[in-house]
């Protein structure tokens, strides 16, 4: 399944891209990061075009990248501004894409920069609001995209996957509400009156009965954000603990994704020991995710005759996702097609 | 300092909120004649707590005692989640619905509501031309308002057998000559070339009313643009019905050059099966939407929990499974 090109995916977190050159590849396109002098982020396409060497292997000089096989140079806006030793100065470009640098995360959108449409992002702000802390990370996954939404669109999982961790009974108990916002997916699941799971219990010391909140957003085709809210049952808004974990979903490859995490709380900020204990029981959920999602990766792709998948109405959230994606790819390919029909035309 | 989570739109309201499959219970706290023979019903919830959200051009089930099951569409304000706004228009032959409504849905009187949904979703137009012929204002009322309160330039065409069969005109006088009020002894029937001269681009005509009505204008509106005219048919008669005891329909299968009738209580899915046609399903419960089907033409009533309301009311997919037709007839692309 190729992936939608026209949306904001996260490319890298801002201290990932410095002044070294680093391939990323990000929904099937192979992609260069680096900074300018200045700190400016920049996204070449990471192929020469003169032989389709990766740019990557190649190196800075100041603000100009030089192939490392050739001696093509471009500067930032990949524009070939010479070739290294020789005269000629080839009219070609590597093909630049769109980044915007916000609270410390590189978005990148793959396809037309034009349509780059900043107001699709969901608001991040809380990852530099001194009210909240925050860990983050970016983790490789060999599993395809759309498996990765849907295990985040469909939290019913916790209670059979991380049973230690963030899941019990009630989660898969408690039915989910699906809303929807043109292409943006939201549920909400109320769980009301019920034990905390080991996590919470640990993170927020709440013993007792708890009312737990899950309000999950899924920015298609790439971001999806957690509300979290917890506290002792029957306590009212806005008295309780609040969490929010952000997840970049990125496609590198049909069959790979780069899960990107950002786990942040609003209480005890300055608690340390907790930031770790949070830390590691996160890194802890997405092991048991990734090692799931690689061997349903397996299921899938080894699956002979395509059976029609069985569902739930805790499905939902994920079918609906889904069927956005499905969309998008559709309208993506019709375009292209149109394009590849009008050219020869409009000569 | 503790900040709540991202949408307070989406915070849990109080008291919990019925979904839209689940039965409603409320009381009639209001009834009024809005014109000769339709009588306007409010409803509300036991100690009014709130009822679920809705957009102009819902209409919500009415579970009658008599065992039927009838459809009326919100003709109040959608901002109002405390009650209700029912137009019911008092059938002559006094079939099952609406007869009993009429007869016995007074203040006091516990009813039960399922829903809402919509079919007829009020999108977002640079201008809008409404027609509305009878009891079909009911639907209509709720967006003129509100693509009046939008800004956008609308006019609505209101046609009625007399001035005094006609609801809500006294709502209607506050937007001038915006509105052409048309009662059929005084002007005749509905200049329908005169209506659609306001159509032009960019404009999305709303039509609610007869089937001769809606006929008529599907047939005047065939050279707009695809989706220019949306229809929401509303006759006392054959009002679609959706508690499972349904209507036979027909089925054209255009792709196969199959015509397969479904008997009522027999779904779309499991006749074009008999028929010998090879469909992808899965739940069978319009949930996973395995079983998406093209819709050529007709109506689809929507019975899946997948399709937004966008996809709903553009009507050109359905979940065979367990969806059926507003009309006698859809043609699929099966």
């Amino acid at each position: 399944m190729p992936h939608v090109q026209n949306g904001w995916y996260l490319a890298a977190w801002s201290d990932e891209v410095g002044r070294t050159l680093t391939q990323r590849w990000i929904a099937g396109n192979p992609v260069c990061l680096y900074r300018l002098g200045d700190g400016t982020p920049v996204a070449l396409e990471d192929r020469c075009p003169h032989r389709k060497f990766p740019l990557s292997l190649g190196r800075l000089d100041g603000d100009v990248l030089e192939c490392n096989y050739h001696g093509y140079r471009f500067d930032g806006t990949g524009a070939c501004v010479g070739v290294a030793e020789q005269q000629d100065r080839p009219r070609a470009a590597a093909r630049r894409f769109r980044l915007l640098e916000r609270d410390g995360i590189v978005w990148i959108w793959p396809g037309d920069p034009d349509r780059a449409d900043e107001s699709q992002l969901p608001d991040t702000s809380w990852l530099t609001d001194p009210n909240w802390t925050h860990v983050q990370g970016v983790l490789p996954l060999k599993a395809r995209h759309l498996l990765l939404v849907e295990n985040l669109l469909d939290l019913s999982h916790e209670t059979f996957l991380h049973p230690t961790t963030i899941g019990n009974a009630a989660v898969a108990a408690t039915p989910i509400e699906v809303t929807t916002a043109g292409p943006k997916v939201y549920f909400q699941r109320r769980m009301i009156g019920v034990p905390a799971p080991p996590f919470y219990q640990k993170s927020m010391g709440l013993t007792g009965l708890v009312d737990r909140w899950q309000d999950g957003e899924f920015h298609p085709p790439g971001i999806f954000v957690l509300n979290i809210r917890l506290a002792a049952t029957g306590t009212e808004e806005p008295e309780g603990f609040h969490m929010k974990v952000l997840y970049g979903m990125t496609p590198a490859t049909e069959h790979e994704c780069h899960d990107f995490y950002a786990l942040a709380r609003d209480y005890a900020i300055d608690d340390e020991q907790l930031t770790t204990f949070q830390h590691e029981q996160q890194l802890a959920v997405m092991a048991e995710d990734v090692q799931a999602l690689e061997v349903q990766e397996v299921m899938y792709a080894t699956e002979r005759r395509r059976v029609a998948e069985s569902s739930i109405r805790s499905d939902l959230a994920a079918l609906r996702g889904r069927r956005v994606l499905r969309k998008m790819l559709a309208a993506e390919a019709a375009e292209e097609e149109a394009a590849a029909g009008r050219m020869p035309a409009a000569r | 300092m503790a900040v709540g989570p991202a949408a307070p739109a989406r915070v849990a309201p109080v008291s919990r909120v019925p979904g839209p499959a689940e039965p409603i219970d409320v009381t009639v706290v209001g009834r009024r004649m809005a014109a000769a023979d339709v009588v306007e019903l409010t409803v509300a919830r036991p100690a009014t707590e709130p009822l679920p959200q809705w957009t102009p051009g819902a209409h919500v089930d009415v579970l009658l005692p008599t065992g039927a099951v009838r459809q009326y569409s919100l003709c109040g304000d959608p901002a109002d989640d405390r009650s209700w706004r029912l137009g019911v228009l008092r059938e002559p032959a006094g079939r099952g619905g609406s007869g009993w409504l009429c007869e016995h849905a007074v203040e006091g009187t516990s009813l039960t509501l399922r829903g809402p949904r919509n079919n007829f979703a009020l999108v977002d137009a640079e201008r809008y031309v409404f027609v509305a012929g009878g009891v079909g204002i009911t639907p209509v009322l709720p967006m003129v308002h509100a693509a009046d309160r939008a800004g956008r330039p609308w006019t609505l065409w209101y046609g009625g057998r007399h001035r005094s069969s006609m609801a809500f005109l006294d709502e209607l006088t506050r937007y001038g000559d915006r509105v052409r009020i048309r009662p059929e002894d005084e002007s005749g029937l509905l200049d329908l070339a005169g209506v659609l001269a306001d159509a032009g681009p960019g404009t999305l005509v709303y039509c609610c009313g007869p089937a001769g009505l809606i006929d008529a204008m599907q047939n005047r509106c065939r050279s707009l643009p695809a989706g220019t005219l949306r229809v929401e048919r509303f006759t006392a008669v054959s009002q679609p019905v959706d508690d499972g005891a349904d209507r036979d329909i027909e089925v054209l299968c255009q792709a196969s050059g199959l015509t397969v009738p479904v008997p009522a209580g027999c779904g779309i899915l499991d006749a074009v099966r008999r028929a010998g046609l090879d469909v992808l399903s899965s739940c069978t419960e319009g949930i996973c939407g395995t079983c998406e089907t093209t819709v050529l033409d007709g109506v689809p009533e929507h019975r899946d929990s997948l399709l937004t309301e966008e996809e709903r009311a553009a009507g050109d997919t359905m979940m065979i499974c367990v969806s059926r037709a507003r009309g006698d007839r859809l043609v699929l692309d099966l």
